[in-house]
């Protein structure tokens, strides 16, 4: 499906550069650039693996003392303007995946018509703006912690959609308003011994900047199924999914909260709420974030025991860390993690052997990295 | 080392210091500038801001607004941004990242020193720079004195 909206980025491409050179001699302008991440981190919990989301197949400490599967990655990113109209957007990441290789995969390819510097329409493989780091999340040097709280952002491990979305951005007073909309998606994602398929997807995304403050508001619903080992199809489940942040940043310092209500067969809402403050180089931080067990909706046939075993990934994390800005483009990160899995759940650690319960227990996690982008 | 030379050592070190105490102290006059041809005469340091961060492509009566920056690592520039955006150079360069490698944009074009971005506002009457004072002409018009 998803080789359909390629042909349409390459055709995009090749009229763009058949047509460039009757127009400006300053187009195509094209931009190359990338980013990356070293990363290593270690859990005090040897009975599980801490990983960053479902598709990673594992990290610290059942499967490695020292894992560098989370946080580590390298991408490039092309940008092409073919005329003040038209441009495009390519982005091959390569990081830790489902195979257990680093495998570059493309996380974006696209084309944009912007009828103006305030409104577009693009085509490809997109950006799902769920949270207000969802974009950038891949580009560690963009933001002050280690990762974003898994708590949350782990919830969706979408992270781009092929097909089609539009932006239009206003003001209203003194405030600027960006209004983002996926009118079509669908995505595919890779896991250690299954896939998840998701279609119809759509979603409206807004955010709004007043001052200092930032808040985002997102809603979206998507189809998704997920295919077995065995190649078999489950059922396709509506997903819905409502988020709200907000952030307050006058320079010298920042608080950052964002919630989000996932709705599939079972109803789960996660949380966190983050702060720091800017003294020269350094940006400490502190972070508390929490995610719920899933409560059952009605409709649906009663989930079985151990259903609703592996539904439950409660768990709750207070963060302290540190960002060094120690070079151009270059940061240094260091963050200790207090994680609690609440009553009841094994959290999100993956690769428990079968028979173990880590119900309520507490464990430690520090992760090292250094960000840069070129 | 003889007296003499320690002395005269010590006088040449206390003379740069204070040649560049001088310097440090008359370099910290930043201001923004259009064409003198441009109907613009103020901006507020917000509405400066946001043109310089991308966030608005036009000037508050709507016409176009075309940004130009001065060399990363300048003294001018990280007055500028000091003083009228209120970011460091190191929050800076991750705002850009985060705008580059979203796709949404691009940073402003960048002239080298006072002189030549002066000549590239008074001849483009939608541009915007920044400069300092000391280097200000008939053919540029200051909007913003921060």
């Amino acid at each position: 499906m998803a080789i359909r909206y390629y042909l349409i980025v390459l055709l995009g491409f090749y009229a763009c550069l058949a047509n460039a050179e009757t127009t400006q001699s300053s187009y195509p302008k094209v931009t190359f650039g990338g980013f990356g991440t070293l990363g290593v981190n270690h859990s005090t919990m040897y009975y599980g693996d801490y990983t960053l989301d479902s598709t990673i197949p594992k990290g610290s400490a059942f499967s490695d003392n020292w894992s560098t599967t989370n946080d580590t990655r390298i991408a490039g990113h092309v940008a092409a303007n073919f005329n003040p109209k038209v441009s495009g957007v390519l982005q091959v990441v390569a990081e830790y995946n489902a195979e257990g290789t680093y495998q570059p995969e493309i996380e974006w390819a696209n084309v944009k018509y912007a009828f103006s510097p305030d409104a577009y329409i693009r085509i490809g493989r997109i950006a799902v703006p769920t949270f207000m780091q969802s974009d950038n999340r891949d580009v560690g040097y963009t933001y002050v912690w280690v990762h974003p709280p898994i708590e949350v952002y782990r919830q969706l491990a979408i992270t781009h959609s092929d097909g089609v979305d539009a932006m239009y951005r206003f003001e209203v007073g003194e405030s600027m308003n960006t209004v983002k909309a996926i009118l079509y998606g669908e995505n595919t994602l890779e896991r250690e011994t299954s896939k998840s398929d998701s279609k119809d997807m759509w979603g409206i995304f807004d955010t709004t900047e007043y001052g200092a403050t930032t808040m985002h508001f997102s809603y979206q619903e998507r189809l998704s199924a997920t295919i077995n080992s065995a190649g078999v199809t489950g059922p396709w489940i509506r997903n819905s999914d409502l988020s709200l942040g907000i952030q307050y940043d006058p320079g010298n310092w920042f608080v950052i909260s964002e919630w989000l209500q996932r709705k599939t067969t079972t109803k789960i809402s996660a949380m966190y709420v983050s702060g720091g403050y800017r003294i020269n180089k350094f940006t400490p931080y502190m972070t508390y974030a929490q995610n719920s067990p899933g409560s059952f909706l009605p409709g649906f046939p009663p989930p079985s025991q151990g259903t609703i075993t592996r539904t439950n990934r409660a768990q709750s994390a207070v963060s302290l860390g540190v960002r060094w800005d120690f070079m151009k483009n270059t940061d240094f990160k260091f963050e200790y993690d207090q994680v609690k899995l609440s009553d009841s759940s094994n959290g999100f650690l993956a690769n428990i052997p079968t028979g173990v319960i880590l119900y309520g227990a507490k464990f430690h996690v520090i992760s090292a990295v250094v960000d840069f982008v070129f | 080392m003889k007296p003499q030379e320690i002395i005269r050592c010590l006088s040449t070190f206390l003379l740069l210091l204070a040649v560049s105490a001088f310097t440090a102290n008359a370099s910290a006059e930043v201001v923004v500038i259009v064409s003198a041809k441009s109907p613009v005469t103020s901006l507020t340091a917000e509405q400066t801001a946001k043109i310089f961060l991308g966030k608005t492509s036009e000037f508050p009566d709507d016409s176009d607004a075309v940004p130009i920056d001065q060399p990363v690592g300048s003294e001018i520039r990280n007055e500028f941004y000091t003083k009228v955006v209120h970011k460091n150079t190191s929050q800076l360069s991750a705002y850009w990242a985060k705008i580059i490698f979203t796709g949404d944009g691009r940073p402003p074009d960048i002239l080298d020193g006072d002189a030549a971005v002066r000549r590239a506002v008074a001849k483009n009457p939608n541009a915007i720079g920044y400069i300092d004072k000391t280097s200000v002409n008939r053919t540029v018009r200051v909007i913003l004195a921060p």
